[in-house]
């Protein structure tokens, strides 16, 4: 019991093992899954928002430049009146007038002479803006504002600046306070010599409306920054302004000093591209573009977690579903486990409730008869037989002893299969064998066997048994037959044995079964068998059958040859399908008592009329035997044959095989027959005589054979005893 | 056992050659029976050569002597052995029939 339980506890250790490696792997390959998931999911994401930041920034550039565009196209057409204004100083008023009256997005021009250019105004700068509705008309010539140290003047002038520029943003202190650009451009006059810068001031405002309007997530940003990097434009409008984006790494708290630094010098090179920038404690996506001509970048600023928001939803419901996929399969693992342990107990007990009956079952088959031949000190039997058990425990038996010179055998078949019927078959085979040591019919043997297993037969379950006894020393075969085939008997021919219909064992109480006998001689045999043969089943379902088995039979054979070849026979037709049921054969061929053995004291004949001429010989026989005159061989043949002739005609039903046994002692001059037969209880003795002395019409026609053995015998008596007719005579010699 | 039947004119001689036991009896029995159409004549029963009769035997003795009264005939057992002849003695058979 101990290393049973050894045992499960491996068992349960193993599949504990086996149980976590497979919820590890399932839970690795879900987390594997989801991950590359992710990762796709996440660079297909950050693909869309680089989409849209793109797009986003180019529909901003357009917008910008669309403003440029109108500005610039503007002074472009008014260079040619500038330029013939010149010598009309007074004139140039008017044509900055006329930009900011013909172009909604300029906000204010002038046209500024290089200081010099004339000879009375060494500075002249007529200047014309917008204020509220009105115009203001004004001149930058003041020594105050000193319009030649201004940017837009001075870089309008150097060479490479001859198709105009764009000034840095800047506040306009004259006016609203509002952030402005310049775009200036030099005009020349008729001699090729830059007389003049020609500007379009315009105001920033809708920038900041155009960029704030950029809500690509709720908390990205936009900014636009000047070619020095300034801040243009900024979510944090009023602090940020006219901050240098060199200056952000100080403000920027919690930013990753590097990333930030990358972003400047990519903003103040003009490049065009995306990256990653760690601001603020935030992760940031950053994307920038410079505007044409302006040399101003823009950016916009996403925090990646934003980009990412719905894959994260996505990836924690995903998440709470595989921890709940997973507990559910550790669940499922578990009662699973559960239910392979008990089954594998169950399993365990059943295996080794079944080993332990095979067991039993097999200790009983060792008592069977198994050693071949059984009697070897006899020569009037030879006899063998085999059980070929089917796969499962199964319920044929067969059994033979030997008990005062008469051999008491049987055969029987368990109904079902499995440990039920091996017990059945046990305690068949071991009441055949206590029952057979006192008792000689076997009517009452299996009577008695019936009621042992009616009484402890709570399954149901029956027992077709044949049972006989044969005599050994007169060749007397009774038998009762419940409900097993009806064996074979081999005499002159092969034929069944006729048997009662009886009720097989086990199934009621108080059953009788009746009994019957034939005679056996020298040469006969019995085959006994069961149902296993006749019904062995090859592949194709065909059964073996009596014909086959018949076949077989048909030349005769020692016993152990008739049942291998019957075995080899059956074999060789199943050709190898599986043997559903027990296959038992008991042969016994009977070797004494016949003709050809030597004559003893006793005359086994049975009820056929021809059996009458052995007689002679027999008494010839005793008269050497006993030493008495041969002479009384004539008279105590006759009276003999008379007692035995009436046995044969009235003692058995016609059809029915009946057994006469004689037998002859001798003492102190008396010799004693003894005529014994089973037949119908008839005593002789009382027929009433026939009356010798009467007339030919008189004379009766029967009674003259009892007549005649009172007349030659000394003395006639008659008994019933044990089912026997004992007819004792006398002859004193 | 073997029987030898030979007429001539109102005289049959029936042999009996062996053991007339129950076998025989039964054996000879539809020829001894054809001989009651000769009953009212002369039956000679041979048993020179007869070794052995038991009472299935002496039934069809005593049945030809029955039809041989019926009609008026006679049955004659001739020649006989000592045994045969003390089985006659103990059966009353010496009174029935005509001994030769």
């Amino acid at each position: 019991m101990s290393q049973h339980v050894t045992h499960d506890k491996k068992f349960r250790r193993n599949f504990v093992r086996k149980g976590s490696l497979f919820v590890i792997v399932a839970a690795v390959t879900l987390e594997a899954t989801s991950i590359i998931q992710f990762y796709f999911s996440r660079s297909g994401m950050t693909e869309e928002a680089g989409l849209r930041a793109e797009s986003q920034l180019e529909a901003t550039e357009n917008r910008i430049m669309d403003v440029i565009n109108q500005a610039e196209t503007a002074i472009r057409n008014s260079v040619w009146i500038a330029q013939w204004s010149l010598d009309y100083p007074d004139s140039l008023m008017s044509v900055c007038r006329r930009i900011v009256e013909d172009n909604s997005v300029i906000m204010g021009s002038t046209v500024a002479l290089v200081p010099g250019y004339l000879k009375k105004h060494p500075l002249f700068s007529p200047y014309v803006c917008e204020d509220a509705d009105s115009l203001r008309f004004l001149s930058l010539a003041t020594p105050e504002y000193d319009y030649p140290s201004h940017e837009w003047f001075k870089s309008a002038l150097e060479a490479e600046h001859s198709d105009g520029t764009w000034s840095e943003p800047y506040i306009d202190e004259g006016g609203g306070e509002i952030l402005m650009t310049t775009f200036s451009m030099p005009v020349k006059d008729y001699n090729g010599r830059i007389a003049a810068v020609i500007t379009a001031d315009i105001s920033l405002d809708w920038l900041s409306e155009l960029v704030g309007d950029i809500h690509l997530y709720p908390n990205a940003f936009s900014m636009v920054f000047s070619r020095s990097g300034q801040i243009m434009v900024s979510p944090i409008n009023s602090s940020i302004e006219k901050m240098n984006i060199q200056d952000l790494e100080a403000i920027a708290y919690d930013s990753d000093t590097a990333d930030i630094h990358r972003f400047s010098d990519a903003i103040l090179s003009g490049a065009t591209g995306n990256m990653v920038a760690n601001v603020k404690g935030v992760r940031n996506m950053i994307y920038f573009d410079p505007v044409e001509r302006t040399g101003w970048s823009l950016s916009i600023m996403i925090p990646e977690q934003e980009i990412f928001a719905t894959l994260r939803r996505v990836e924690a419901i995903v998440k709470i579903f595989q921890i709940l996929g997973l507990i559910m399969l550790i669940l499922i693992l578990r009662s699973f486990m559960r239910g392979q342990v008990k089954y594998k107990e169950l399993n365990d007990k059943r295996e080794r409730m079944e080993g332990e009956l095979h067991i039993a079952s097999q200790i009983q088959m060792t008592m069977i008869p198994k050693t071949f031949p059984p009697f070897p000190e006899r020569h009037d039997l030879d006899i063998f037989a085999h059980l070929v058990p089917a796969k499962e425990v199964g319920g044929d038996l067969y059994d033979f002893l030997i008990r005062d010179e008469k051999l008491f055998f049987c055969i029987g078949d368990v109904s079902g299969k499995g440990v039920p019927a091996a017990l059945v078959m046990s305690v068949t085979r071991s009441t055949f064998r206590s029952v057979s040591s006192h008792e000689d019919s076997p009517g009452k043997i299996v009577t008695v066997m019936n009621k042992a297993l009616s009484d402890m037969n709570e399954s149901s379950m029956f027992v077709t048994l044949f049972c006989g006894v044969l005599d050994l020393k007169n060749g007397h075969l009774r038998y009762s037959n419940a409900g097993h085939n009806p064996p074979y008997i081999f005499t002159d021919q092969i034929h069944p044995l006729p048997v009662d219909a009886n009720l097989p064992l086990g199934i009621m109480t108080g059953v009788k079964f009746s009994e019957q006998e034939i005679p056996f001689h020298y040469d006969n045999a019995i085959f006994l068998y069961t149902d296993g043969i006749t019904e062995a089943e090859n592949a194709q379902h065909e059964q073996f059958g009596e014909e086959r088995m018949i076949a077989v039979m048909d030349v005769r054979k020692g016993a152990s040859e008739h049942v291998k070849a019957l075995e080899d026979k059956v074999a060789e037709f199943v050709n190898g399908a599986p043997q559903s049921d027990d296959l038992t054969m008991l042969f016994i061929h009977f070797l004494g008592l016949g003709e050809s053995a030597p004559l003893g004291n006793r005359l086994v004949m049975h009820n056929d009329i021809n059996q009458i001429p052995r007689l002679e010989g027999w008494l010839e026989y005793l008269a050497g035997e006993f030493k008495f005159d041969e002479m009384l061989v004539p008279g105590l043949n006759l009276a003999l044959e008379e007692a035995v002739s009436n046995v044969v005609m009235y003692a058995y039903p016609k059809g029915t095989y009946g057994y006469i046994d004689l037998s002859c002692s001798c003492e102190d001059g008396v010799l004693k027959f003894i005529l014994s037969d089973s037949g119908t209880p008839f005593d002789p003795t009382k027929k009433p005589e026939v009356d010798i002395s009467a007339g030919v019409e008189e004379r009766s026609i029967g009674g003259l054979g009892i007549h005649l053995v009172r007349q030659i015998m000394s003395s006639v008596s008659y008994e019933y005893k044990d089912g026997y007719n004992i007819l004792t005579m006398i002859k004193n010699i | 056992m073997e029987v030898f039947i030979e007429k001539e004119n109102n005289q049959v001689t029936a042999s009996l050659i062996g053991r007339l036991d129950t076998p025989a009896s039964l054996e000879i029995a539809p020829q001894m029976d054809s001989l009651k159409e000769d009953a009212g004549g002369t039956i000679i029963l041979d048993c020179s050569q007869l070794e052995y009769i038991s009472s299935s035997g002496l039934r069809i003795f005593l049945a030809l002597r029955k039809a041989a009264a019926e009609k008026g005939g006679k049955v004659i057992v001739r020649s006989i052995s000592n045994e045969i002849r003390s089985v006659f003695m103990m059966t009353g058979f010496l009174n029935l029939f005509e001994i030769q």
